[in-house]
């Protein structure tokens, strides 16, 4: 019976019927009674001081509520928002961490950093009195580059140069030592572009204060509601842990950006306390550009040391990361945990050292997006890679077959502190050739040549370490919070289930997958089991969704209750059977005494647990419900092989993606269907990084990518369908053998486009994105 | 200003301040939250309804130029145990993961639909140009649509 | 932002100057400009209404001359504060030489702008059009002014 609606099915999803007929409550759709409305005043200049804001005429205005800046915050005795990740430099000191109130006190850093909120009855009256607001500022120059940022003005008192920090994996001597035996060196100078995230749903929050329970109840668009939960309480200050609810309700896409406890969550929950009222704010789209914590931003030097005969030898690399103004969530932890260990890649490269220095600039924080570091260090190593095999002469497929850690190397320990538990690298790229039909690639090259195009194909073998972590691995390396995850199972009176996880789906599909797995592991229907998620009142601590972590982490943690759920079971019926326990066994949803005909269904146990009349009370407690933490013994690493090819005319510089090929290991998998969509949406984000997306600002810190205009989002023209495929080698040490899938697509694809692109123009290297107009200089030789 | 708006089939009268958005109107006024919000620029199409019969970025009308339509709402167009060819297409082909965008993206593939005939793979992207989707890629959603074309057709609405 | 233009004047640079410091003409020749109110020596505060792409609307503007050399040369600036909406900030610097035989003037422009908050995140080129031809505008009809009296 579970096999229909069981692990491995593409069930349609339950979620579906309320997104399709419009009867999904997102938190704009919520509302309160006598709920007010707040605007945020954001800062027009990219850096300054504030020398006085005057809010008299702005708490004048008609329908104002309150006028709120950062000083009546931090009097109230609210908190800096923190960074959850502490770095260290090269020589052991901490990472400067500048202080980052909620509401900028003293001085703003960037375009749109909130100086003032002032809350309204109505919407309108809320940005009346913000344009009341008379505030006088002090520019001063603003840090906007990054490869200069280290030698320019420092934007903090407390960090010099403007350095985060400069962190440092790998050996150095072992790797200048290959570089000195080296045949070949490939050398490349790599930026990393920023993206803005632009999840659809912008971000919102509606606050609410209960003063007869003196508790506080905040809906928010937040990825992880007990990481906003602990952040507010713990650090922020605005209520204690036990006195504030978090409840992340239907939520419009995250792709990390949704992580981060923000400004403007924090001073909407703490303004509801102080004004008694519900307070409510939706982001609009020019502020979700400008206060969305961004990705990527990177600059980097990178070289790959090779023998003779392709051997790599040894890999250097040198990164600048942006920060942005101040450290976002988790900022820290992306270009260094996330993106050093990671530059082995799928090869057996002996020797690896990485330098990161992450500096701060007068722009919006940057922190994890989709892939967080992985896609980074992806493009750094396949970019090499591809460019290395050019050099040389050798088939760039052939180069990194003679580079690639075998099936039967595993476990196999990378010189950059990871362990990867298992993996089949040419069986994927195997797969992805014939899909694409490399064999008859050149054919297409002549034909595309006939018609006056240039035909490229381009190709990404990348690994990621995912299903994030285990927590005493994080924590050693600087982590302020674990990495479990919690889930509980609870069977109900007539044998229906509801499982409660610390998982958060924002387009993830858990209600569906999640319900597979009970339905494989208890033979409970798929429609008589429902999955509740987002909401601290319900579910225990947790740690949220990212880094592909929800099925391999949260996913674990369900499988583990529902063991404890079969074992109490067992008891139960070998009770009411009089049999032993031992004896017992469960299958297909019932419970059979070996060797007999005796058996009992799943409700039947289910039934006898709340209703114990034949039951034994001494030694058993009555009930079946069953949680369990589940803390992963080690990442997962997902791979694949990604080949685009591109046709490109070189009269208008416009590249079409004619084919993209996926061919991923994610492991076992639950919900083809599901994989695949996660694997599409990937995609769409690389392959938008390579081709059209690109957050910019002017020198003097102003955001010119501000709105859909000039933020190039991929749209369904832009895109090709794409073939997706997968191998699989089951994780070794997670109970369901899977690895994640929700950021392999935008890990993978960009680096194969832009080699694609390089292939087709025959040059070394293209800057992102890679635009008509940068196509076509670049063909041009500009 | 008084506005009349017959919304999903039913008539209402509305005492709105001029510079009301149709939009807010639906949402705020009408409660019908299934019209989504996605920027505001006119680019996003997560607030796509029908007027009149056409779609339009219900962001970009005004509810007084709406004066005397009818409108269809994604709420308007099927239920949970009734679905729209297209609803049921989305559903089938996995055309949506968060669902911000589904409603404008659902209300913009079926005024499409109605309104040409033969859509290949191509036509569908060019047509559906207006509306974003961080989620899917898109993949499905064509897939989705081509699929309806042929429901529709077949008798469906 | 940057532009620059010429003009040449048929009167003496003496005329030139007094009108290039007359907030009168000032205020005649900027297009929309609904009063020029000195507010302290070399200072004046506008209301200007612009049309910006489809937007009308009217701003506070704080209009002050700086490194004035008599006869010679000052900067113009121009600090607009939209509030919410940001800033505009301009500058023009102006400068007179005296040609033909010192019966004419040329006057010679260049004016640098900034834009910063939403005007430039959402509006910069529409705001960009806008001030390079209200500048342009400025400066066509300062010449005229002197061709018709
Ligand atoms: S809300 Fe984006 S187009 Fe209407
Ligand atoms: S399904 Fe999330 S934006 Fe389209």
């Amino acid at each position: 019976m579970a096999s229909q609606n069981g692990i491995g099915a593409a069930v349609k999803r339950k979620e579906d019927a309320r997104f399709i007929t419009g009867m999904g409550r997102y938190t704009d759709d919520l509302g309160a009674h006598g709920q007010t409305y707040a605007m945020f005043a954001r800062s027009p200049h990219a850096r300054a001081k504030i020398v006085n804001i005057d809010t008299a005429a702005a708490a004048a205005t008609d329908g104002v509520v309150a006028v709120f800046t950062g000083a009546d915050l931090k009097a109230d005795g609210i908190g800096d928002l923190p960074c959850g990740w502490l770095v260290k430099s090269k020589d052991g000191s901490d990472m400067i961490q500048p202080p980052h109130p909620p509401i900028a006190v003293d001085a703003v850093n960037y375009v749109g950093e909130p100086f003032a909120l002032v809350i309204g009855e109505t919407l309108a009256a809320a940005k009346n009195g913000a344009e009341a607001l008379s505030v006088d500022f002090e520019e001063l120059p603003a840090v906007v580059d990054l490869a200069s940022a280290a030698r320019t003005a420092q934007i903090h008192e407390t960090v010099p140069n403007n350095q985060c920090y400069d962190w440092e994996l790998g050996d150095k001597a072992a790797t200048d030592a290959a570089f000195e035996k080296a045949h070949h060196v490939t050398r490349m100078d790599i930026v990393n572009n920023r993206l803005i995230p632009n999840a659809i749903e912008p971000r919102a929050a509606l606050g609410e204060y209960d003063a007869a329970a003196g508790s506080h109840t905040l809906h928010t668009t937040s990825q992880n509601p007990h990481l906003e939960r602990l952040v507010l309480a713990a650090f922020v200050n605005v209520a204690p842990e036990a006195k504030l609810r978090v409840i992340s309700p239907d939520v419009g896409g995250g792709f990390g950006s949704k992580i981060f406890v923000y400004a403007e969550e924090t001073a909407v929950i703490w303004a509801a306390g102080k004004t008694r009222r519900p307070v409510k704010w939706t982001a609009e789209r020019s502020e979700s550009f400008l206060a969305d914590a961004h990705g990527r931003d990177h600059v980097t030097h990178a070289e790959l040391a090779l023998a003779e005969d392709g051997e790599f030898l040894g890999l250097r690399v040198q990164t600048i990361a942006n920060m942005g103004a101040y450290l976002s969530t988790f900022a820290s932890s992306v270009p260094t945990y996330l993106y050093g260990t990671l530059m082995a890649g799928q090869y057996k490269t002996p020797a690896i050292y990485v330098e990161v220095q992450s500096l701060f600039t007068n722009t919006a924080p940057v922190d994890a997006y989709r892939g967080a570091g992985r896609p980074e260090a992806t493009f750094v190593v396949e970019r090499l890679v591809e460019t290395a095999a050019r050099e040389i002469g050798m088939d760039a497929t052939d180069l990194r077959r003679r580079n690639f850690i075998q099936p039967t190397d595993f476990p196999y320990e990378t010189p950059v502190a990871l362990t990867y538990d298992t993996g089949d690298y040419e069986a994927s790229l195997d797969k992805a050739l014939a899909h694409v039909h490399y064999a008859a690639f050149a054919q297409r090259r002549d034909a595309s040549e006939a018609a006056g195009k240039k035909r490229g194909i381009g190709f990404s073998c990348y690994i990621e370490a995912c299903g994030l972590a285990p927590s005493q691995v994080a924590i050693s390396l600087g982590a302020g919070v674990g990495l479990f995850e919690v889930g509980e199972v609870r069977v109900d009176v007539t044998g229906s289930v509801t499982v409660v996880t610390g998982s958060h789906s924002h387009g993830q599909s858990h209600e569906t997958t999640f319900a597979q797995i009970i339905s494989e592991k208890l033979g409970v229907p798929f429609e008589n089991v429902t999955v509740l998620h987002g909401d601290t009142g319900r579910s225990d601590y947790a740690l949220g969704t990212y880094g592909s972590r929800s099925l391999a982490v949260g996913g674990s943690a369900i499988v583990k209750a529902t063991d404890k759920i079969i074992a109490k079971g067992k008891k139960i019926a070998a009770y009411m059977l009089d049999a032993n326990a031992d004896d017992v066994e469960f299958e297909d949803g019932s419970f059979n005494v070996t060797d007999s005909n005796q058996s009992l269904t799943f409700a039947e146990v289910a039934f006898a647990a709340y209703v114990p009349a034949k039951y034994p009370l001494d030694e058993l407690e009555p009930g079946l419900s069953e949680k369990a933490f589940y803390d992963p013994p080690n990442f997962t690493y997902p791979a694949g092989a990604h080949v685009c090819e591109v046709e490109v005319d070189p009269e208008t510089g416009v590249v079409e993606v004619v084919q993209f090929v996926a061919v991923d290991d994610f492991g076992n998998i639950v919900n083809p269907m599901v994989v695949e969509g996660q694997v599409h949406g990937g995609l769409a984000q690389g392959i938008g990084q390579a081709l059209l997306e690109h957050g910019v600002y002017d020198d003097t810190g102003q955001l010119l990518s501000g709105s859909y205009m000039d933020y190039t989002m991929p749209r369904a023209d832009d895109l090709p369908s794409f073939t997706v495929d997968t191998t699989t080698t089951p994780c070794t040490h997670n109970p369901l053998g899977v690895k994640g899938c929700g950021e392999a697509g935008a890990i993978g694809s960009t680096a194969a486009v832009i080699n694609a692109v390089t292939d087709a123009l025959g040059v070394a290297s293209i800057a992102m994105p890679a635009t008509p107009e940068t196509v076509w200089r670049t063909a041009r030789g500009e | 200003m008084n506005v009349t708006l017959t919304v999903n089939g039913t008539e209402h009268t509305l005492d709105v301040p001029d510079n009301t958005l149709l939009v807010d109107v639906l949402r705020g006024q009408l409660g019908l939250t299934g019209t989504h919000v996605g920027c505001d620029t006119s680019q996003c199409g997560a607030c796509v309804v029908h007027l009149n019969g056409d779609a339009v970025k219900s962001c970009t009308v005004l509810a007084g130029q709406a004066d005397g339509a009818a409108v269809t709402t994604i709420e308007g167009i099927g239920s949970p145990d009734d679905l729209h060819p297209m609803q049921a297409a989305f559903r089938d082909n996995h055309a949506l993961q968060c669902g911000f965008c589904t409603p404008g993206m659902i209300m913009s593939a079926i005024d499409l639909v109605q309104k040409s005939e033969g859509l290949d793979e191509q036509a569908v992207r060019e047509g559906l140009e207006g509306n974003l989707c961080r989620c899917t890629g898109y993949h499905n959603i064509v897939k989705a649509v081509l699929a309806a074309q042929q429901n529709m057709a077949q008798g469906g609405n | 932002m940057e532009q620059a233009g010429e003009y040449r004047i048929p009167a003496v640079r003496k005329e030139v100057w007094r009108a290039l410091n007359d907030p009168a003409v000032l205020a005649r020749c900027l297009d929309g400009c609904r009063s020029m109110t000195p507010v302290g020596p070399d200072e004046f505060e506008a209301d200007i209404g612009a049309k910006v792409g489809p937007v009308k609307a009217t701003f506070a503007a704080a209009i002050s001359l700086r490194d004035v050399v008599p006869l010679h040369s000052y900067r113009l600036q121009v600090r607009v504060k939209g509030g919410a909406a940001g800033f505009a900030n301009g500058t023009a610097a102006v400068q007179l030489k005296e040609v033909d035989g010192g019966t004419a003037t040329m006057l010679n422009y260049r004016i640098e702008g900034a834009i910063g908050g939403k005007l430039a995140q959402i509006g910069s080129r529409l705001v960009e059009g806008a001030a390079r031809k209200m500048t342009a505008r400025f400066f066509e009809r300062f010449a005229a002014d002197f061709a018709s009296a």
